[in-house]
């Protein structure tokens, strides 16, 4: 039976934006620690490195987010028939994948942008590779990475909403739920995207203030911050 | 587990028409969309308050919230009011206006690029705003913003996926068609996957052609 | 031809200009020289109204632009101007540079114009560049450009800011050259400077400013061979 849009309603949105928020701190962590990894790989001196990381962003970012969601959904249940995985962990997975690459391309950009002289000034100082990346460029890297690293959080956040098609019960998926019980989709979807809204602008906010802080204000504009779609540099 | 693709076979003209309705959305929502963003940008510059007000609100109304909310508010909202979209158009529109707020931010950063010299040597000249607008400051931004504007084209591009959920009949839709027919799932998936990645790769080569075509005053160096 | 009285600029509480009084002949050169920061190129952009007057009057050519019934763009269509830094457009050939607004802003037809930018860009030797972009050109040949693009307007006036102060010495002749062309041919000229030598030959009155007045004026004869006061004697000391 039809119903009328009521506060439980609003209650199980603001549920399906908690499950959004932890969704995309589990792959936005997730996603930001495998991207530097393969960030830092593919500004590597190892040619093999550097070609493995490449592809692998140049092919993820050149597909589109449901394709992957789709390929964690029907594909690993066929190649690992044995495992039940809950939808949650489908999603994540699928968010990692993404997220990585695209992580991987902000860093290794920021790699590339801390001036080429530091790392001469370490090679002079006798640190090897390992020791001028922890110790001289990543750490004036990763400040460089913040701007557009936030900036991707907020396209994660709202790509995020794709999952919807495997079933898992974040914002989008609670709205639709909604909007099937009360026929009442513009009341329902339009508090759904001011629930993201808020998310999302607050991530902004927060950028902004964090870049205002530390002064680590770069000339990068909000439009730059936008995740590069695939690029045939580095490959 | 083993890999088959001539199941796929019988189905590739269905594919190929797929992927160009994905492409002909793509050029419409790109083309009327990049449009309306110059006319946001100026409106959220301009001189009306209660305009500068709606230009910034619609911009980061469609920044901070999710395409597909966006087209479920297009698709199932907008007959609520009396206005039916089947599938295709309620896609286009959502791609479009969606993409003319991503296009305003970008050309804000363009046109803020464009060197005040230009713009005081055109009011030297007697021009008015809306000429310095148009023959001077438009083609310089243009420029400047022209690597980001063909990244938003492929990111488009690659969005117009999302409309394969209201049914529209475009390629991931096609893709998800042939796979409840087939059960090639991971065949179909990764000839769709291919396909998209092809034509973003395709795009990516043709915007670095087009820049150097249309930018060539741009290239030996700037005034 | 210019006639200016009483003329305030204020940048928030800084005060620019602190009331210039000056006048202009017809066929008059007037160089503007001083000190940097002393007000001359904010005087000169008061005069197109690319600055607007914090208070005083300004009349070029017999319109009032400080009056605010005025369309500005009247009058700046009988003064051109070239700038320090050029300011071609980048994306417009020579010629489209030179006819952009004799077209746009004259309603000259397009044949009309680009015979008469042939002609300006052959008057200041660049009738081979035609069909160059700017980014290929030399900053002096960048600046010749720019000025046939002032004269295509047929000016009344003529203000220059600093048109030679972005260039490599050894191309700040050929601007200079056609500048003195150009006076030559009895066109009335404002030119902010830093060419003491220009000024002492061309110019006709010569203007020293600073701390936003004017300090002393006259024949460049007399202001750089027998300098009245002690500012402007410093400031040539420095310079000559």
């Amino acid at each position: 039976m039809l119903r009328s849009f009521n506060w439980l309603d609003l209650e199980s949105l603001l549920r399906g934006a908690v499950w959004t928020i932890v969704l995309c701190v589990t792959a936005g962590v997730a996603g930001t620690v495998l991207g530097l990894l393969l960030g830092i790989a593919s500004s590597s001196p190892s040619r093999v490195a550097r070609w493995v990381a490449s592809t692998y962003v140049l092919i993820i970012r050149g597909i589109p987010l449901l394709v992957i969601v789709f390929f964690a959904y029907f594909g690993i249940p066929l190649m690992f028939p044995d495992i039940d995985l809950s939808a949650f962990l489908t999603a994540v997975i699928a968010l990692t994948v993404f997220a990585t690459a695209y992580m991987a391309e902000i860093f290794r950009g920021s790699i590339n942008a801390v001036p080429h002289g530091q790392t001469e000034a370490a090679q002079a100082l006798g640190l090897n590779y390992a020791r001028r990346l922890r110790f001289v460029v990543l750490p004036q890297a990763m400040r460089i990475a913040v701007p557009p690293g936030i900036g991707f959080l907020i396209a994660l956040i709202k790509d995020s909403s794709l999952v919807t098609v495997i079933g898992f019960v974040e914002l989008t998926r609670s709205g639709t739920t909604i909007s099937n019980l009360t026929a009442e989709p513009i009341l329902t979807y339009s508090v759904v995207a001011v629930l993201y809204f808020v998310i999302c602008y607050g991530v902004s906010r927060l950028g902004s203030w964090y870049e205002n802080r530390s002064g680590s204000r770069m000339d990068t504009t909000e439009a730059e911050n936008q995740p590069h779609a695939l690029q045939l540099e580095g490959v | 587990m083993t890999f088959y693709f001539g199941d796929l076979l019988p189905f590739s003209g269905q594919l190929a028409a797929a992927l160009w309705t994905s492409v002909y959305i793509t050029l419409i929502a790109m083309a009327v969309g990049s449009a309306f963003g110059v006319l946001l940008y100026v409106g959220k510059t301009g001189s009306n308050r209660a305009l500068r007000s709606v230009c910034w609100w619609y911009v980061e109304a469609f920044r901070n919230t999710p395409l597909l909310v966006q087209l479920y508010l297009i698709y199932f909202g907008l007959p609520e009011l009396g206005v039916n979209l089947n599938p295709t158009w309620a896609g286009i529109v959502a791609l479009t206006l969606n993409n003319a707020a991503y296009t305003a931010e970008i050309y804000r950063a363009g046109f803020e690029a464009v060197p005040h010299g230009l713009v005081e040597a055109g009011q030297a000249l007697g021009m008015r705003r809306s000429q310095v607008f148009r023959h001077i400051e438009l083609m310089p931004a243009t420029r400047n913003v022209f690597p980001a504007l063909t990244n938003q084209f492929i990111l488009l591009f690659l969005a117009s996926s999302i409309a394969s959920i209201i049914g529209l009949p475009e390629l991931m839709n096609a893709v998800l068609n042939i796979n409840t027919q087939t059960y090639r799932t991971f065949e179909i998936l990764a000839v769709g996957g291919g396909l998209y990645f092809v034509v973003s790769l395709i795009l990516s080569l043709a915007s670095k052609a087009a820049e150097s075509f249309f930018f060539r005053w741009g290239v030996s160096g700037r005034a | 031809m210019i006639t200016v009285k009483d003329l305030h600029k204020k940048f928030g509480s800084n005060e620019v200009l602190k009331g210039i009084d000056c006048h202009v002949d017809e066929q008059e050169v007037v160089c503007l020289i001083g000190p940097s920061g002393s007000g001359k190129s904010t005087f000169l952009r008061c005069l197109n109204g690319l600055e607007t007057a914090t208070s005083g009057t300004i009349e070029v050519n017999g319109h009032t632009i400080t009056d605010k019934k005025t369309n500005v763009n009247v009058v700046r269509q009988q003064v051109g101007m070239v700038f320090q830094h050029f300011n071609l457009f980048p994306h417009l050939k020579v010629v489209d540079n030179v006819m952009l607004a004799p077209v746009k802003v004259g309603r000259t037809s397009k044949g009309e114009a680009r015979a008469k930018a042939a002609a300006l860009l052959d008057k200041v030797g660049l009738a081979d560049k035609t069909n160059a972009y700017p980014g290929s050109l030399s900053g002096g040949q960048q600046q010749r450009v720019a000025i046939a693009r002032a004269l295509a307007m047929n000016p009344a006036v003529m203000l220059f800011d600093e048109p030679t102060s972005a260039l490599d010495p050894e191309i700040v002749g050929e601007v200079l050259a056609v500048m003195k062309d150009l006076a030559r041919e009895g066109m009335t000229m404002v030119v902010v400077t830093h060419e003491m030598g220009f000024a002492r030959e061309v110019g006709d009155r010569a203007v020293f400013m600073d701390g936003g007045v004017i300090v002393e004026q006259g024949p460049p004869s007399q202001v750089f061979g027998d300098p009245q006061h002690t500012r402007t004697q410093n400031f040539l000391s420095k310079v000559l």
